[in-house]
């Protein structure tokens, strides 16, 4: 008995201390290792779709780029107890606001996704991973880089240039800042690199080789390139097939619509993944928290109907006379964020050509959005009137779009219109905590 | 690993080997039988515990007081006789008939302590112990025992936080090691490691709730909470912030039913002279006026002038003059009288083999806010068999039932009651004029909100264990334990369509959750306690144990309702889920051995070896030793006969302990998560999308603390005056740290180990017997505690906490506050002056300093109870000195009138500059500059010090022959109230208040802890 016992106490602790090993290696099931990432065609899709999402993100275009970018426009009301929004209405914005942090993690995480599969994607091994859908996927994740690398720049000025995927922390090197031209270098070559490999076909919620081109024409635009802007941008305005400008105005939001004829690209929601976009817009009647809201200013002219038309949809009010913007307004919140819309592509050609000389057709291209908003054509006719016109045009059309900032400070019009003197404040602070984990990075003048 | 294979051959061979062997039959020489008294009352004392000196014998008085002792000892012979509450007693036995006489213990010297996998007697323990009787504390309506102990442990810092019944506590035993692994101590109950992490999944404001609160506290005998190193580093990886280990009440052997039935009820309400102090409607109107004018002054651009000032007549356009604003008081309407209510009934008593408890309690408990409420009913069973001499088995088992009606207070607008009862400006209406509900500043109707809240959480907690005590060999016992913890915890969220969250167009918003964490632990042990030659007395532990926790969250959401009949998910037209899993397991072996001469010189070494999931490949493993010495100075021949000096021990000890507690299961490795889901083409929908997650770090390893102590026990006066005074040292590194990296990367942090913090302090406890005369007896309790935190290393300092008020960084204490200090207000401008730290001339984010901390300079409690006959009075003050609190209310309420109709003004707001020559502290009120864009302005750092009633008990005991005829015994009746009295500086309603558990020390939306009174009865029979 006793023996036994012994003999079966030792099988028992061999068992037992093999197993110990074991038992200390425990597994997650909500997450997998990320040793296998990018490995064959339905991962590199998934990837892919990840960083869509990740541009969709709230702390990206699904709220806090944007309303970073418009609260510093000359649009907008403060109606919030958190002053950090008031900082950007003021331009007074601090290293220490948490919105500018939230909106630089976001657009960085966007960047390392689409590293990883510029990165990956070449390199999978799968003979069901045919070469057009390989190319496809390289270039959205091109496309997507070149996106942010822009909205990087247009909101600090030069930042660094990540290109490769991060691995692992050690891995990570120090990395000095490039200035906005470089900046705005990177994101051409990333468009080239995505302009062949993408098809010639319409998606309206992710990159196809047209995404690239309005993407381009942006870009050449802030870059004062007017030809090669009204160039890509004719692409566009031009499909009218694809791209026709729809009447009236809210019809690419209005009746719970997506993916309107408008969106060039806008990003894509779902109950699962919803946008933060209405609650913060909305009035409490309505369940929101209205924590900004279309000013006097704003009000005056998007209600005049002869400079507002029937653009007018995009704000409403409460029984109790509260005004609030009414872009943003499903419930579950899947109102799609809008990255591109034609109404831009018609504008930027009319702006490029303004700038050309030909004012004809800058002409027939602002009116077309002024015919879409149910307005009379422009009386401008001088060359500084039409880009004036066209000026007021945008900021009434993307009132609650990131331009209306990046437009006055492009075209050196911020003084003038908004009487920001301070050159330092037309770009954003490089948040606090980025500057004390990251030495090699420096701060924006005049934030320090 | 070697060592670990030796220890569990031991741990595991020599039990089975010494079952197998044959127990031989006693033989009996003498039979000794006799009574246990009282020595002052002469009352028979029941359930004590009458041993043979020197063998392990040993028997229990019956409920007449009278035992029969069987011994194969011959006469005579030294028995000793102890019981709970009373001094142990060695009698020398030369006749078969005694009677031994026990007086109640003040000193306790020889209580039984409860220690790390074991018992001990306090005379002789080495470590820094607290022990607190629960009946001392159980009736405090507060629904959690960690909750109560307040002012009764030196050492232990307690904040309430809310005054919400069953929301966690925030508790600190010597001061915080951690900045992500978890400050919580280990609970241990019975046994039982338990889970005292909330599993709450709701948005409640930044509150939690307590799974503590699953524990009936009258079902608790003894807590002891042990501190320093040799006393915790038993518990190895999980000792470094103190455990709590918890003794539910057990029966007696031999012992008649006894049946106890204890009837609690009151009210507790909000002082009202404590509420928030808000401005009227004609002041808030003011105020928003005079910044409207002011803001135009100092920016012309913004085109505001008194022409268009917003408070200006109805006939001009605007929304009337000041003076015809309304005033609508909605605090009123929060805050009400609620009701208490508490019953616990419980019998014990016993065999001359078998012994047990029952207790059955319920308890209701309403907050100080409509229409919280918090409702527990529990069931225990505690049963002992000894199935021979030498076989002892047993279960502890604990049942219970905890309903909450929950609401959110703190932060979070849309659905928090305290935003919308206190937030919302006062001039505004509660009632549109069309009779629709009112709803202001991003925040829902508050009466809607009460009608309405549908918040509920049902918890079910089984904590409970099997246990068996075997004798193998004299004087070596074998002890296995198989225990479980578990919760299955359901919280259903109802928004419907009235509330402003379930609203048109969504409908009804109802989300439902059921979170299950269960966690199994076995354990056992071997203990040797052996006397050579009367006077080296040895003891020596060996055990191990592994633990599996598994934590299971499955939820759902759903939206768009037929209507408000409709609640199940199932109704609603979207639905959407969630489902989370995580899971570690812990396999620990450990040892420990102690030795001292003659009671006079103690030594006590222990070894813990920990192996964690939760870490890297190369580092699971973590070693945890400590060491203690003692020497009895009493015991010393120049002391022995000293009639001032009763006791004098010195005592020194020094451990690492370990900490992994607050990170997250696979913090170790590198991970890509799914759910990232997005379409492939316009109008699609989602599909499958996957992304990084979080990077691995393989070498992850323990956070350790070292931990020095050295102490002093003196009794004075025949230990009428006993004074216990600790100092420590606590050092600890490889702190778990989630530190930030650079947002490049596409992280924004990561585990590892980094930085270092340390805590120093001290302790005294004193316990006197000011005055006993037999009728009257006066009794004094003390302690003061003091804490000096520091962090010592960290790489780059870490922020969090709402608008980064909080800053962790290197040679500063944790929770500090980082603000800008404003000097004062320029009479001349009413500007706020605030200092230019970096002397740049200019007010930047670089001129934020750290001005405080959460963390209070000393705090304790002082306890006086007064007998007199039948009479008892009991009153406990409790006091904190020296921590600082961010109202964050007067953040968001001394607006200056800058934030218009989006947020009540304070009344202090009132104070502000209005013309030159006004000295103050509050800026002239405008939006432009830096009066009010500021948030963090020092002036809302407040001195959070105090002095409170915690409680203050009356009672009468009557009894008288009819009673006892009947078998009843002395009835008592009392009252009980709570929180009577309270004396600080702060201006918010309770300096205890805190948004959260982790930061402390900022003060938002917070009810306070209430005032109650109750009145009880207790009956035994």
């Amino acid at each position: 008995m006793k023996s036994y016992i012994q003999l079966f106490t030792a099988i028992y602790l061999v068992l037992a201390l093999t197993a110990c090993q074991k038992f200390l290696d425990v597994s997650p099931k909500d997450d997998v290792s990320d040793e296998q990432t990018i490995t064959d065609k339905a991962s590199a899709e998934t990837a892919i779709r990840g960083m869509y999402r990740s541009l969709a993100d709230n702390g990206y275009y699904g709220s806090s780029f944007q309303s970073n970018s418009y609260l510093q426009g000359d649009n907008l009301d403060w109606t919030d107890s958190r002053t950090v929004s008031l900082q950007f209405l003021q331009h007074n914005v601090r290293p220490d606001n948490d919105e500018v942090q939230t909106v630089w993690t976001a657009i960085y995480e966007t960047v390392n996704r689409a590293n990883y599969a510029i990165a990956k994607i070449p390199g999978v091994q799968d003979p069901l991973f045919p070469q057009s859908e390989r190319d496809q996927l390289l270039g959205e994740a091109y496309f997507v880089r070149a996106l942010a690398y822009f909205d990087l720049g247009r909101t600090w000025g030069g930042v660094q240039l990540v290109l490769e995927p991060t691995e692992s922390i050690a891995a990570s090197k120090d990395l000095t800042r490039s200035s906005q031209a470089d900046t705005y270098a990177q994101v051409l070559k990333d468009l080239e690199a995505a302009e062949p490999l993408l098809p010639l076909t319409t998606n309206r919620v992710r990159a196809t080789r047209k995404t690239v081109w309005a993407l381009r024409a942006r870009l050449h635009l802030y870059r004062g390139e007017w030809a090669a802007a009204n160039e890509y941008a004719d692409k566009l305005t031009t499909d009218i097939t694809n791209y026709p400008l729809q009447s009236p105005y809210n019809s690419f939001f209005a009746n719970n619509a997506v993916g309107t004829p408008e969106s060039v690209l806008e990003t894509s929601y779902s109950a699962n993944n919803t946008n933060a976009h209405r609650s913060q817009w909305q009035p409490p009647a309505n369940g929101g928290t209205r924590r900004w809201a279309p000013n006097a200013a704003f009000l005056a002219l998007v209600n005049d109907p002869a400079i507002g038309g029937n653009r007018s949809a995009m704000v409403a009010q409460t029984a109790q006379g509260q005004w609030y913007g009414n872009m943003y307004y499903r419930s579950p919140a899947t109102d799609p964020a809008y990255v591109i819309r034609i109404a831009e592509l018609f504008l930027i050609s009319a702006e490029a050509q303004a700038q050309l000389n030909n004012l004809d057709s800058a002409r027939i291209n602002l009116n077309a959005v002024r015919n879409r908003a149910g307005l009379a054509p422009t009386t401008a006719t001088t060359q500084q009137n039409i880009l004036l016109a066209i000026e007021n045009e945008r900021r009434l059309e993307f009132a609650f779009e990131p331009h209306r900032w990046y437009d006055l400070v492009r075209t050196g019009r911020a003084a003038a219109v908004t009487g920001v003197t301070d050159v330092n404040k037309y770009v954003l602070p490089i948040p606090i905590q980025e500057l004390s984990v990251d030495k090699s990075l420096v701060q924006n003048p005049g934030y320090n | 690993m070697k060592i670990v294979r030796i220890i569990s051959w031991i741990t595991l061979v020599i039990p089975l080997h010494a079952l197998s062997q044959q127990v031989p039959k006693p033989q009996v020489n003498a039979v000794v039988s006799g009574k246990v008294l009282d020595e002052k009352t002469q009352h028979t004392i029941s359930g004590a515990t009458i041993q043979i000196k020197g063998v392990t014998n040993s028997t229990t008085s019956n409920e007449s007081g009278s035992f029969s002792l069987y011994t194969g000892q011959k006469l005579p012979f030294v028995i000793v006789v102890s019981c709970v509450g009373y001094q142990s007693k060695e009698q020398q036995v030369a006749d078969t008939l005694i009677s031994v006489s026990l007086s109640e213990s003040v000193q306790q010297l020889s209580d039984v302590v409860v220690v790390g996998y074991g018992t001990g007697q306090r005379k002789n323990l080495i470590g820094a112990h607290a022990t607190v009787k629960a009946d001392e504390i159980n009736h405090l309506p507060v629904a959690s025992f960690d909750a109560q102990l307040q002012g009764k442990a030196a050492g232990v810092q307690i904040n309430s936080n809310s005054g919400m019944p069953g929301d966690a506590v925030n508790i600190r035993i010597r001061g915080t090691t951690s900045i992500n692994a978890g400050n919580d101590p280990l609970y241990i109950v019975d046994g039982v490691f338990i889970n005292d992490n909330s599993l709450s999944t709701l948005d409640l404001g930044g509150k939690t709730t307590s799974p503590l609160a699953d524990i009936n506290p009258t079902d608790i005998e003894n807590i002891e909470v042990l501190k320093d190193a040799t006393a915790t580093a038993i518990y190895g990886s999980r000792g470094a912030n103190g455990v709590v280990i918890i003794t539910t009440k057990r029966g007696s052997y031999n012992a008649k039913a006894r049946v106890s039935l204890n009837v609690l009820a009151g009210s507790a309400w909000a002082p009202k002279d404590r509420w928030w102090k808000l401005t009227t409607g004609p002041e808030h109107a003011t105020l928003v006026n005079e910044q409207w004018i002011n803001s135009g002054i100092d920016n012309p651009a913004l085109n505001q002038n008194f022409a268009n000032r917003p408070f200006r007549s109805k006939a001009e356009g605007g929304r009337g003059l000041p003076e015809e604003q309304q005033t609508y008081d909605r605090l009123d309407d929060v805050f009400r009288t609620a009701q208490l209510r508490n019953y616990d009934l419980s019998v014990s008593g016993g065999t001359k083999t078998t012994r047990y408890y029952i207790g059955g309690s319920y308890s209701k408990q309403e907050a100080d806010i409509r229409p919280a409420a918090f409702d527990r009913a529990s069931f225990k069973v505690n049963l002992d068999q000894k199935i021979s001499d030498r076989v002892t088995v047993g279960v502890s088992s604990l049942i219970s039932r905890t309903f909450r009606n929950q609401v959110r207070e703190g932060t979070g607008p849309q659905g928090g009651i305290m935003q919308a009862a206190l937030h919302t400006p006062t001039y505004l209406p509660k009632v549109n004029a069309d009779g629709t509900p009112g709803r202001w500043a991003g925040f829902d109707n508050l009466q809607v909100l009460i009608d309405n809240y549908n918040v509920g959480t049902r918890s079910l907690r089984y904590i409970g264990n099997f246990y068996l005590d075997a004798e193998i060999l004299k004087d070596l016992v074998f002890h296995t334990s198989w225990g479980m913890d578990y919760n299955n915890y359901k919280e259903s969220q109802i928004w419907n369509d009235k509330t402003l969250i379930g609203l048109a167009p969504t409908n009804g918003l109802v989300t439902s959750s059921i979170t299950e964490n269960a966690t199994w632990i076995n354990e056992q042990t071997l203990t040797y306690k052996k006397t050579f030659n009367s006077k080296h007395n040895f003891g020596a532990l060996l055990g191990n144990t592994v633990q599996s926790n598994v934590l299971t969250v499955n939820g759902e959401t759903g939206s768009n309702f037929p209507n408000n009949s409709y609640t199940q998910i199932s109704a609603a037209a979207t639905r959407t889920a969630t489902q989370s899993w995580t899971k570690f397991n812990l396999a620990s072996f450990f040892s420990r051995l102690n030795y001292n001469y003659d009671n006079k010189y103690f030594i006590e070494v222990s070894a813990r070896a920990d192996g964690s999931s939760k870490f890297g490949k190369n580092n699971h493993w973590g070693y945890f030793p400590a060491a203690g010495v003692a020497w009895r100075l009493k015991e010393e021949s120049f002391l022995q006969s000293s009639k001032v000096i009763s006791d004098l021990k010195l005592r020194a000890s020094y451990g690492i302990t370990g900490n992994q507690n607050g990170i997250g299961n696979f913090a170790a490795q590198g991970l890509w998560t799914a759910g990232d889901s997005y379409p492939d083409n316009t109008g699609g929908a989602d599909k499958p999308g996957t992304g990084p997650q979080q990077l691995s770090n393989t070498n992850l390893k323990w956070e350790k603390t070292a931990q020095a102590n050295v102490g002093v026990d003196v009794g004075l006066f025949n230990s009428r005056l006993n004074i216990t005074v600790d100092v420590y040292s606590k050092h600890t590194t490889d702190l778990l740290l989630a530190v930030q990296v650079p947002s490049r990367t596409g992280f924004d942090s990561y585990t590892t180990n980094a930085g270092e913090i340390s805590n120093k302090g001290y302790e005294v406890g004193i316990n006197s017997v000011n005055i006993d005369n037999g009728h009257f007896t006066w009794t004094t309790n003390f302690t003061i505690s003091g804490n000096k935190n520091l962090i010592q290393k960290l790489a780059t300092p870490i922020v969090y906490g709402d608008r980064d008020l909080i800053r962790l960084e290197q040679g500063h204490p944790m929770y500090s506050f980082w603000m800008y200090k404003q000097l004062y207000v320029d009479p001349k401008t009413g500007n706020s002056v605030f200092e230019d730290y970096n002397h740049d001339g200019q007010i930047t984010a670089a001129d934020r300093q750290i001005l405080g901390n959460a963390s209070p300079k000393f705090f304790g409690g002082i306890t006086n109870t007064l007998t007199y006959k039948g009479f008892d009075l009991s009153v406990l003050f409790t006091y904190q000195y020296g921590n600082k609190v961010v109202s964050f209310d007067r953040i968001l309420g001394e607006g200056g009138g800058v934030k218009d109709d989006s947020r009540m003004i304070l009344a202090y707001n009132l104070k502000r500059w209005q013309q030159p020559g006004d000295i103050t502290d509050v800026p002239r009120v405008t939006k432009v500059g830096n009066n009010y864009s500021i948030e963090q302005n020092s002036r809302f750092m407040e001195d959070g010090s105090f002095v409170r009633i915690k409680s203050l008990s009356i009672g009468y005991k009557f009894g008288g022959r009819l009673l006892n005829k009947l078998g009843i015994e002395p009835l008592r009746i009392y009252v009980l109230g709570s929180n009577l009295w309270l004396h600080t500086k702060y201006q918010g309603p309770d300096p205890e208040s805190s948004h959260g558990i982790d930061p402390q020390g900022i003060d938002v939306g917070t009810p306070p802890a209430p005032r109650s009174l109750q009145v009880g009865l207790n009956a035994t029979f």
